[in-house]
C-alpha cells in the first residue's frame, strides 16, 4: 500500500490505531491544543492522541451540557466523546489554553471521565517568570502521571522522545519545504491529511509514514509554473480537509499556515538541554498563538513585527500572495487578533479574507462564493 | 450615526443607598477627566484584577472600560460603538464589552475629541492599559487590540487559580510565587509609568481600606439572609461599583458603612423589597443584562424577589497567614485564598466549587428557584450554566431557568420570549405550593 493510501485510511478512520493500541494494553491519553508536551507522555510508555472534532457531523449531544456559544470545535470533541468515540482514552488531559477549553475540562471530566484527568494551567503572560511557572506545572503533570502510572519518570526516556519528535519536527518541516515550488509539490489538502493522521498515532509510525510519502513525493513529475494564487492560511483549528480542498478547488494553492493544527504544533524543535525540561518549559510555552500575550515592544509598528514577524517569513519563504483567516467562531482571541494580523499584513500588500465559520462541512457552500469572489479579486488586482 | 432613543432601562432600587451610586458612576469619568488636565496618570483597567490596590496606593486614576460599557447599555447608548467595532472588523459575537470599548475607542481617534453625547462625558485617552487574565481572555486581549486607537504603553498580569482537583499543598506555593512575580512586574511597570517608587505603606493602607469595604460588603450580604429580603440583586448590581471601582479607598468604606447600617435597619423592623414577598430567587451566574435591569421589578409583580447573586460579588474574607509582612505577598496569597475558596469542599462532593457556592446560597437564603443569564457573547460567565443547572439538581429540586440575551448587545434580546419564560418559571414556583 502506499504512503498516501496509509495516510488516507488513518484520515478516515481516526483513533482506529489508538483504539488497538488501547486494546492491546497501551495507555492512550487524550490531549487538547498544543501546549501538552507529547515528549511527556511517550517517556512513560504512553501514547499521545490530540482529540479532534468532527466538522461532517452534526452537534447533538453535547448541547444538553455545554452552551451553544462555545466553541464549536471543542463542542463537537465532546459530542464525539458522549458518543463513546473517545472511550479509549485512559487519560484526558487539557491545557487553560482559552475559556472554552477550560471550562469544557470541568464538564467533560464530570461527564466522560476517563481513569486519569489533568488540567495543566498554562500562563497568558510571556516572560522569565511565567516560564518558571509551566515548568512547575509540568513537574505537577510529571507527579500526577507518576503517581497513575505506578512508576517514576525516566528523564533518559524523556531525552529519547525528544530526540524523536524532533525528528517528525524536521521531517515534517522536510514537507512543507516541498510547498515553495510553483506549483508545489505536495498540496494543502495532502499535507492537512498527513497531519491529521499523526495525530492520533505514534510519533515513531507517524515518522515511518512521512518519510515514505515524501519519497513517494520525489517521484511525482514536475510540473509547469501555473500562476496560480498562492495562499498562507491564519486560523485555529482545521482538521478536516474540506475547507483548504476547497480553497485549492476555487483555483489556489495552500502553500503555508500558522494553524493550531498547522506549524503552530510541529514547527518549532525542542532544545536539547541538560535538563529536558527546561528544553520542553522553552519550547511550549513560545506556541504561536493568540492566547498568549508577548510583552509590548516600542510603538504599534514594532509592536506588530514582534507578535507576527514570524508570519512574514513563512509568507516570504512559501512566496505565498494572499492570506485566508479562518476562524472557528466564538474563538475570542482569534476574533481580537484577526483584526490586528489583517492590519501588519495589508501593509505588506498582500491581501486578506477574514472567514468566521461554525467548524461544519454544512457552510462550505457559503464559503465557496466568498473565496472565488476573494480569487478573483487577486487575480485582477 | 442617529443616536439611539434612550428608554428606560434602570430598575426600582430597594435601598436609599443604592441610588447614590450613580453619583459614584459619574465620578468615576469625571475623575479621569480632571485627573488628565491636571497632568496624573489614568489608567484603563479590568475590574476584579487584584492590582486595585497598587493603583490607588500610586496615585493612578483608574478607568473600568468594562463599567463603561455597561453604562453605556444602561443608557441605551451602545449600539453607534458596537457597530463601529464589528465596522473595524470585530466578530458580533466577541464580547459586547470589549466591541463597546473598541468601538468608543475607534470613534475617539477619528474625530480626535470624545463622541458627542457620550455618556456620563465619555473616557478620556488613558495614559496607560493594565489588563488581566483573571475571569476571561479578553480582559488580557482586548488593551492590546486597542493599541490600534491610542498609544498608551499597555501592560498585562497573569492572575492564576488551580483547578479544583489539584492538590492545594503541591501547588501552592508555586501558584503563590507566580501571582506575587506578576505583581512585582506589574509595580515595576507602573514605576517607570509615574517615574517614582510604589510605598509600602501606602499600598498597606490601601489593602486596609480595601479590605474593609469588603468585608463590610460581605456583612452586608449576610444580612440578605433575612426573610423579608432587605436588598435585593438590582440593588448589588449598582452597589458593587463601590468595591469593585474604589476598591483601597475611604470612599468604599463609608458607603458600605452606610449601606450596612441601612440594610441592617431594615433587617431588625422587618422591611422587606416588597410587601407580599412570596418567592427568594437566586441569580445563579451570567452577566447583568445591564440594558433590561428592570426585568428583576418585573419578577417582583408577581412576588418573586432575587434575594443574592453569583456575579460581581465582593470575594469572601480570607485569612492570610500572620507571617505574610510584605504588601505584595498579601495581595499574591489573597488572590490565591480568593479563587480556591471552594476548592477543598468541592473535592469532598461535588467537585465543583461554583456548585458549593450555589448550595450554600441555596441553604443560607432559603431559595425556591435559581435564574441564570446566559449572554452570547460572554463565555467566561456562561460556559457551564448548563452543567451546572445539571449538577445542582442532583443535590437540589427547585426551578431553574436560564434567560438568554448579552450583558449589553441588546440584538440579542427578546422581551416577549423572556416574558414568556418568566411565565413558565412563576408557574413553577406557583406548583411547589407557597
Amino acid at each position: 500500500m502506499t504512503a498516501i493510501k496509509q495516510i488516507e485510511e488513518l484520515y478516515g478512520e481516526r483513533g482506529k490505531r489508538a483504539r488497538e493500541l488501547h486494546d492491546a494494553g497501551k495507555k492512550v491519553i487524550g490531549y487538547f491544543c498544543c501546549f501538552v508536551p507529547d515528549e511527556i507522555i511517550t517517556a512513560f510508555d504512553m501514547i499521545p492522541y490530540r482529540i479532534q472534532g468532527s466538522q461532517n457531523d452534526p452537534i447533538d449531544e453535547a448541547d444538553a451540557f455545554l452552551e451553544p456559544m462555545a466553541c464549536p470545535f471543542a463542542r463537537s470533541c465532546f459530542n464525539m466523546a458522549l458518543k463513546g468515540e473517545y472511550d479509549f482514552l485512559d487519560g484526558f488531559v487539557a491545557p487553560h489554553s482559552c475559556d472554552t477549553i477550560e471550562r469544557m475540562y470541568h464538564i467533560w471530566q464530570s461527564n466522560k471521565p476517563s481513569p486519569f484527568n489533568h488540567m495543566i494551567n498554562v500562563p497568558h503572560m510571556m516572560g522569565p517568570s511565567s516560564n518558571a511557572f509551566y515548568r512547575k506545572e509540568l513537574d505537577y503533570f510529571i507527579l500526577r502521571l507518576e503517581n497513575f502510572s505506578g512508576k517514576k519518570l525516566d528523564k533518559g526516556k524523556l531525552r529519547d522522545a525528544i530526540l524523536l519528535y524532533n525528528r517528525r519536527r524536521a521531517l515534517l518541516r522536510e514537507l512543507y519545504e516541498l510547498r515553495k515550488s510553483n506549483p508545489p509539490r505536495v498540496s494543502g489538502t495532502e499535507i492537512t491529511k498527513v497531519l491529521v493522521a499523526g495525530m492520533g498515532i505514534p510519533a515513531a509510525e507517524h515518522i515511518d509514514l512521512v518519510q515514505a510519502f515524501i519519497d513517494e513525493i520525489k517521484y511525482r513529475p514536475e510540473l509547469k509554473a501555473d500562476g496560480l494564487p498562492r495562499i498562507f492560511i491564519w486560523g485555529n483549528e482545521i482538521d478536516d480537509i474540506a475547507f483548504i480542498h476547497l480553497v485549492e478547488e476555487c483555483g489556489a494553492h495552500v502553500v503555508m499556515d500558522d494553524l493550531c493544527t498547522g506549524t503552530r504544533f510541529f514547527w518549532d524543535d525542542v532544545p536539547e538541554t541538560d535538563d529536558p525540561l527546561d528544553g520542553l518549559t522553552t519550547r511550549y510555552i513560545c506556541t504561536h498563538c493568540p492566547r498568549s500575550l508577548s510583552p509590548q515592544e516600542g510603538l504599534r509598528e514594532e509592536d506588530l513585527e514582534n507578535r507576527f514577524g514570524y508570519m512574514r517569513k513563512f509568507i516570504s519563504q512559501w512566496q505565498a500572495n494572499a492570506v485566508i483567516f479562518y476562524i472557528v467562531r466564538y474563538c475570542d482571541t482569534c476574533e481580537l487578533e484577526g483584526p490586528d494580523l489583517r492590519e501588519y499584513l495589508n501593509n505588506l500588500k498582500l491581501p486578506v479574507l477574514m472567514i468566521e465559520d461554525d467548524y461544519s462541512t454544512s457552510t462550505i457552500g457559503q464559503l465557496r462564493t466568498r473565496i472565488q469572489a476573494f480569487l478573483e479579486m487577486i487575480s485582477t488586482s | 450615526m442617529e443616536q439611539t432613543q434612550q428608554v428606560k432601562t434602570t430598575a426600582v432600587k430597594g435601598t436609599d443607598t443604592a441610588r447614590e451610586v450613580r453619583a459614584l458612576v459619574k465620578n468615576i469619568y469625571k475623575s479621569a477627566h480632571e485627573a488628565k488636565a491636571q497632568g496624573k496618570k489614568v489608567a484603563y483597567i479590568m475590574v476584579a484584577s487584584q492590582y486595585d490596590e497598587i493603583i490607588r496606593a500610586m496615585d493612578i486614576v483608574p478607568l473600568p472600560t468594562e463599567n463603561y460599557a455597561g453604562l453605556c447599555a444602561a443608557k441605551r447608548d451602545m449600539d453607534r460603538f458596537l457597530l463601529k467595532a464589528e465596522a473595524d472588523g470585530y466578530s458580533q459575537v466577541l464580547c459586547s464589552y470589549a466591541r463597546i470599548g473598541l468601538g468608543f475607542d475607534s470613534m475617539r481617534k477619528e474625530l480626535g475629541r470624545i463622541p458627542d453625547g457620550s455618556p456620563d462625558g465619555g473616557m478620556p485617552v488613558p495614559d496607560m492599559m493594565l489588563g488581566s487574565s483573571a475571569v476571561c481572555d479578553p480582559r488580557f486581549k482586548w488593551f492590546q487590540a486597542a493599541s490600534r486607537y491610542l498609544e498608551a504603553p499597555t501592560f498585562g498580569i497573569d492572575v492564576v487559580a488551580p483547578p479544583p482537583q489539584d492538590d492545594l499543598n503541591e501547588v501552592r506555593d508555586y501558584y503563590i510565587k507566580y501571582q506575587r512575580e506578576q505583581l512585582l512586574a506589574l509595580i515595576e511597570f507602573l514605576e517607570k509609568q509615574t517615574g517614582k517608587k510604589m510605598d509600602k505603606e501606602r499600598l498597606w493602607e490601601a489593602i486596609r481600606l480595601g479590605d474593609k469595604a469588603w468585608q463590610l460588603w460581605y456583612d452586608i450580604d449576610r444580612l440578605r439572609v433575612a426573610v423579608p429580603c432587605p436588598m435585593p440583586s438590582q440593588d448589588h448590581f449598582s452597589i458593587m461599583v463601590a468595591g469593585h471601582y474604589y476598591t483601597g479607598t475611604q470612599v468604599a468604606v463609608d458607603f458600605y458603612q452606610k449601606l450596612y447600617d441601612e440594610v441592617k435597619y431594615k433587617v431588625d423592623h422587618k422591611i422587606g423589597v416588597i410587601a407580599d414577598e412570596k418567592y427568594r430567587i437566586l441569580y445563579g451566574g451570567g452577566l447583568p443584562p445591564w440594558h433590561t435591569l428592570w426585568i428583576f421589578n418585573y419578577f417582583e409583580s408577581f412576588g418573586a424577589v432575587f434575594v443574592i447573586e453569583n456575579v460581581y460579588r465582593g470575594f469572601d474574607p480570607v485569612e492570610v497567614p500572620a507571617q505574610v509582612k510584605d504588601p505584595v505577598d498579601y495581595l499574591a496569597w489573597r488572590t490565591f485564598l480568593r479563587f480556591t475558596r471552594y476548592h477543598e469542599k468541592a473535592r469532598a462532593r461535588s467537585g465543583n466549587p461554583t456548585v458549593e457556592k450555589l448550595l450554600d446560597m441555596i441553604n443560607d437564603y432559603k431559595i425556591d428557584g435559581v435564574v441564570f443569564h446566559a449572554c452570547r457573547s460572554c463565555r467566561a460567565t456562561t460556559i457551564g450554566q448548563t452543567h451546572m443547572k445539571s449538577e445542582l439538581g442532583k443535590y437540589s429540586d427547585l426551578p431553574m431557568m436560564q434567560l438568554v440575551s448579552d450583558m449589553v448587545d441588546l440584538r440579542d434580546y427578546s422581551e416577549a420570549q423572556w416574558k414568556a419564560q418568566i411565565s413558565a418559571f412563576i408557574e413553577a414556583l406557583q406548583g411547589r405550593g407557597k
